[in-house]
């Protein structure tokens, strides 16, 4: 019988909540809408940590983020992934990322692809430096010690920050833009022509391809295709890079920030249409290649994106909301009936193996999650809570630094949702049912039993975290990440001790 | 750092004669020799700050549920 081939797209700050088959009131999804009629969906996955760096080694190895320790990023060197597994039993495996830089070798994230494409190294349209000359090199002089003298008290320093985002906004309008221009990553039609091409010069071989779109990643320039399809064309690229810089301050409130949020919002959704649009072209390419029926293929993100509903922007991982934690996730496969599970959340870290399955491969021992592939069969998910978790405050991964600190974790049923902040010693416990904008925790004493009951799940997870964990793996990303930051000299390397 | 490193008693390893060849190659430039090497690498590994936190964390869990009054 001839192995099923495998997709898997991966839609950066994706969130559940706003795609069309999760219930989204905007026609952003009409393609994935329509796949999901014949597709499983899971209304309820859950990732297994946010953002980037925090999500992917649970959708990749089948590990929890921090499973070989807090200071560990990414894939360990040699550490089984999908890919591995896949390409060990034969299978053509190719990956075309956008431009992420945590989903790049330095990361481990090329272990088992014959061809691997992080767009990391391409020059985008709008790229590029402008020459510094002497009047500007004395004007950001005179500006950086203007900022310094202002910021000495908070009235001065409140001025200055309001003039100088006016005068910055003032002097860019002069530049003649382009959404292409703007924009950061390649955009979801490039990544797809590439696949499609990749997949044009396969043979008969079984495959395995991850693509990886960063359309609704800030900062928000999607195409004005997107725009104009979405009866938002009045938003042009110099209004989109206002509106960018605007959402991007940090010395204002949320209050100010909320006038410009519908329009954001616009910009983001546009995103998540042009990232649907051209995973319908994927599809077709498929078909056309004849290769559709004989595919699982998978949508989901790897972790969503908040709108100041508790008051933050954009994944940094402060939090782990339910904006940040739920993705969308749509799984069709020959021979599989189309339905939605809704009867438990869907841990991410579940995926992996159940794909395997999906695809009759054999699971590596080192996966955490148990493949789900018969459960799914069966239209039933078992109610088990899914874990989430990451290193709070962790905005500069690539410093080691930043990565020791406390753990955010999240015990996560289908009513519950326990937070337990290290960095302070609390947890929080939530009745999704009744407040499911996690608005107000539950005081402490009401709803004992449930708290205890998460709390006890939080314990055995810690505890296998730290007894279960891969010596071997752990050790050789840490040498790498040693190798990667003494490509010269270091500093910290003692003097020889001895001689000879 | 050096006093510290006189004044510590040494102990003499076996490795690999190939290997010691292979990592001397690699560390020019980067290391002054292969006992400098070595010794920041262990001394990398058995670091492990976040191990520390790990089994903080853990403690901090058992004590909410001994506050609780479930352990």
């Amino acid at each position: 019988m001839k192995k099923h081939s495998l997709v898997l797209v991966t839609v950066d700050c994706l969130r559940a909540d706003h795609v069309g088959f999760q219930g989204y009131s905007r026609p952003v999804t009409p393609f994935l809408d329509s796949l999901a009629q014949n597709s499983v969906v899971f209304s309820d996955a859950i990732v297994a940590g946010a953002p980037t760096y925090f999500s992917f080694p649970a959708i990749i190895a089948s590990r929890y983020p921090l499973g070989l320790g807090r200071d560990v990023l990414g894939i360990a060197p040699n550490e089984p992934t999908i890919a591995t597994a896949l390409r060990d039993t034969g299978y053509k495996t190719a990956a075309f990322l956008a431009g992420n830089p945590y989903l790049s070798p330095r990361f481990g994230y090329h272990q088992g692809f014959n061809e691997f494409h992080d767009f990391l190294d391409s020059t985008l349209p709008g790229e590029c430096i402008a020459p510094t000359t002497p009047s500007k090199k004395l004007l950001s002089d005179l500006n950086r010690r203007m900022q310094a003298v202002s910021h000495r008290t908070h009235l001065t320093a409140t001025a200055y920050d309001e003039l100088y985002f006016w005068y910055c906004q003032l002097c860019s309008r002069r530049e003649a833009v382009s959404m292409d221009q703007l924009r950061r990553y390649p955009a979801a039609d490039v990544m797809v022509d590439r696949a499609s091409s990749w997949l044009r010069n396969l043979g008969d071989e079984p495959f395995f391809l991850w693509v990886h779109l960063m359309d609704p990643h800030h900062p928000y320039y999607p195409p004005q295709e997107a725009l104009s399809s979405l009866g938002t064309s009045n938003i042009s690229a110099r209004r989109a890079r206002f509106l960018n810089s605007f959402w991007k301050r940090t010395d204002i409130g949320p209050q100010r920030l909320q006038r410009y949020r519908v329009e954001i919002l616009s910009l983001y959704d546009a995103g998540v249409y042009w990232a649907d649009k051209q995973i319908s072209l994927l599809v077709s390419a498929l078909q056309h290649l004849q290769r559709w029926d004989e595919t699982v293929f998978v949508v989901t993100a790897d972790h969503g994106e908040e709108f100041l509903e508790h008051g933050a922007r954009y994944h940094a991982p402060m939090s782990l909301s339910e904006q940040l934690i739920h993705v969308p996730l749509l799984l069709r496969a020959p021979k599989l009936l189309g339905r939605r599970l809704s009867q438990g959340p869907f841990s991410m870290i579940h995926l992996a193996p159940t794909l395997l399955e999906a695809v009759g491969a054999a699971v590596p021992d080192s996966f955490q999650g148990r493949s789900r592939w018969e459960d799914i069969s069966m239209g039933n998910l078992p109610n088990e809570a899914a874990i989430a978790e990451c290193v709070e405050a962790c905005n500069n991964p690539f410093r080691v630094d930043d990565r020791i600190r406390p753990r955010l974790l999240v015990i996560r049923d289908r009513e519950y949702k326990l937070v337990i902040h290290f960095s302070n010693k609390s947890d929080c416990l939530y009745d999704l049912k009744n407040d499911p904008g996690e608005c107000s925790p539950l005081p402490t004493g009401v709803l004992t039993s449930e708290r205890v009951r998460l709390l006890k799940l939080a314990r055995v997870h810690l505890q296998n975290s730290r007894r279960s964990r891969n010596t071997a793996f752990a050790v050789r990303a840490r040498l790498r990440e040693l190798q990667q930051s003494t490509g010269s000299k270091p500093e910290q390397a003692p003097a020889s001790p001895v001689a000879g | 750092m050096e006093s510290e490193w006189l004044m510590t008693q040494y102990r003499t390893v076996r490795l690999p004669e190939d290997l010691c060849t292979e990592a001397e190659k690699w560390l020019t430039g980067r290391f002054d020799n292969l006992e400098t090497l070595i010794s920041f690498l262990l001394q990398e590994i058995v670091k492990d700050e976040g191990s520390k936190l790990d089994q903080l964390e853990e403690l901090l869990v058992q004590q909410r549920l001994r506050d609780l009054g479930y352990l």
